[in-house]
């Protein structure tokens, strides 16, 4: 990428400014005209582990926003890797990650949880706060930001509402079900309204209709406008979904469809006659 | 930080330190057993050396006129002596008034047959109180070789000398001891509490990665645990305050009179009372600084910057 790109500058205020329509009920028509300008672009990206063995080689790819993108590949073919270089927790080894436009190794790591307000995460073991009940860990996320007492009150139950826990706000994580506790994660990835939801492996650890609640839960946030990042190697659900699907095998995308199915390496794939 | 998010930080800190019952206990315990080994040492190093400077105005050299010597003669060697920086204090008793306090307060027998002779036995004499102990020697010295030693007819500073020596060296002894062990105790103190906060810390190493993901920045994450080390330290000093009163109260209660005498007819309480102006505050200060100090170093490497 070159610096006809927007802004270089990574000041918190600039930062700010990638913000999502913070309070712009509006945003919801923007699903279906997916704009032209990516909004996160790989350009010939690699990342090497510490021990020098690459996790990623040559990555390009552009995600447009209000895409659900699905990201496939067998454990270690490279998709955790992929999405911490999307949220700034790893940066490239080589090639530039740009989320609208602008080069993400290039923001100081002071300004970056403005720059993450952009993107809402989920993982495989939920990360809630074990002393805080789902409507604190959900509160959580307003206050470290400033949010006054009387926005908390108003928009953590509407988005507990949104994930089906109206009634559990109070309730701790460890007296929620594995579903439960999904719901409070990805409500708290919801409550600053990000542009980009980042899913790794959010089923992982959940029974097939709690996985099923949860991915429909994403489609439906994503039809509301929000681009989706979905990583995970369950075949079913990724069928189902039938969106863009991505897939890596050892570091390198083997295939990118727009409406894909999941894709198993050739070398994995089970021989009939031995 | 804006005031709303320091209010968090802070109210996060209480929950903290509430929900985390058996850590903090622990850590709190740990916190105020190292004061409270702390306060100790600075008690008796402080009791010690009040006995000390006791002891140390006990102390004096008299000087005995011979029976002919005459007061006016015995005055002007007053003020001779009295131009020697070593020296703080004379005090003048003629023989008339070493009488009159013996007839009041010596052995009624005695008295009596004082009485009875009807002359007077006893000798005037100068009391001499130095600034420091070690000057005994000196002045001593001094009063042998001048030029009045033939109207002396005796200096009973021989008689103390044991005394006054054996007390410079306790003095010394007590300030080293107290010093080295104060220095030894605060070590382990601090070295203790660091690790229990530590160990609060690594248990909720999973809890501060969450909250950088979530976007908390590091200064909204180390504030809690800064108000936590506040709360620590602040509840340790009460504990160690109570705990030393008590200890104190014990001891007062079998304050014998010899101690008493040491203390200059203090009881050890009220020696502790007049301590704990000075340790009090101290504590409390000493406490929140080994608790937020901790904290602060024991936080940071689980925080990426």
């Amino acid at each position: 990428m070159n610096s006809t790109q927007n802004n270089i500058d990574s000041g918190p205020e600039a930062l700010a400014e990638m913000e999502p329509y913070m309070n712009d009920s509006g945003a919801t028509s923007s699903h279906s005209d997916v704009s032209d300008m990516p909004m996160i672009h790989f350009d010939e990206v690699s990342k090497l582990f510490a021990t020098g063995k690459p996790a990623l080689e040559n990555i390009n790819l552009s995600i447009l926003p209000g895409e659900f993108v699905s990201l496939v590949g067998a454990s270690g073919a490279g998709k955790s890797t992929l999405l911490k270089l999307i949220y700034a927790e790893e940066i490239p080894t080589s090639g530039i990650v740009s989320f609208n436009g602008r080069d993400l190794s290039k923001i100081n790591r002071k300004h970056l949880p403005y720059y993450r307000r952009n993107i809402g995460t989920v993982f495989q073991d939920f990360k809630l706060l074990p002393q805080k009940t789902a409507f604190e860990n959900v509160a959580y996320a307003l206050e470290v930001f400033g949010r006054t007492p009387e926005e908390i009150l108003d928009e953590v139950p509407q988005i507990l509402d949104i994930v089906g826990l109206e009634e559990k706000g109070r309730s701790f994580p460890k007296q929620l079900s594995g579903g439960e506790q999904q719901r409070v994660a990805l409500a708290r990835a919801l409550i600053l309204q990000p542009k980009m939801i980042i899913a790794d492996e959010p089923t992982g650890n959940l029974d097939p209709v709690s996985a099923g609640g949860i991915i429909d839960l994403l489609l439906e946030i994503n039809s509301l406008g929000t681009t989706v990042i979905l990583a995970t190697h369950n075949q079913t659900l990724v069928d189902r979904i039938g969106r863009r699907v991505i897939a890596l095998d050892r570091g390198r995308v083997i295939s990118d469809e727009m409406v894909g199915r999941y894709i198993m390496p050739e070398r994995r794939r089970p021989r009939i006659i031995a | 930080m804006k005031t709303i998010k320091l209010w968090r930080t802070f109210l996060e800190g209480v929950e903290n330190y509430q929900r985390n019952g058996w850590l903090t206990f622990a850590t709190v315990s740990i916190l105020s057993l190292s004061l409270f080994v702390i306060g100790l040492t600075a008690l008796i190093g402080f009791a010690g050396s009040l006995a000390v400077r006791n002891l140390e105005n006990k102390i004096s050299i008299s000087v005995n006129f011979k029976p002919d010597v005459s007061e006016t003669r015995i005055l002007s060697i007053r003020d001779d002596l009295s131009k020697f920086k070593e020296i703080s204090s004379i005090t003048y008793v003629s023989k008339e008034a070493a009488l009159d306090s013996f007839l009041k307060n010596g052995d009624p027998v005695i008295a009596d047959a004082v009485k009875e002779i009807g002359e007077n036995p006893l000798l005037s004499y100068i009391v001499i109180r130095a600034n420091d102990p070690k000057d005994y020697n000196l002045i001593a010295e001094k009063l042998q070789t001048s030029t009045y030693q033939g109207d002396i007819e005796k200096v009973n500073y021989e008689r103390n000398k044991q005394k006054i020596e054996g007390l410079n060296d306790l003095t010394t002894k007590v300030r080293s001891v107290g010093f080295v062990f104060g220095i030894v105790f605060t070590l382990i103190a601090v070295l203790i509490t660091f690790n229990t906060i530590r160990l609060t810390i690594y248990s909720h190493r999973q809890e501060f990665e969450v909250m950088r993901l979530v976007g908390a920045s590091n200064l909204y994450i180390r504030m809690p645990l800064f108000f936590e080390g506040v709360f620590y330290g602040l509840s340790a000093a009460t504990v160690t305050i109570i705990l030393l009163s008590a200890t104190a109260s014990v001891f007062s209660g079998n304050t014998g009179p010899l101690l008493s005498e040491i203390l200059g007819g203090k009881t050890f309480y009220q020696v502790y009372s007049s301590f704990m102006w000075i340790f009090a505050p101290l504590t409390v200060i000493i406490g929140i600084l080994l608790g937020v100090v901790s904290s602060f170093i024991a936080i940071r490497r689980y925080l990426k910057t």
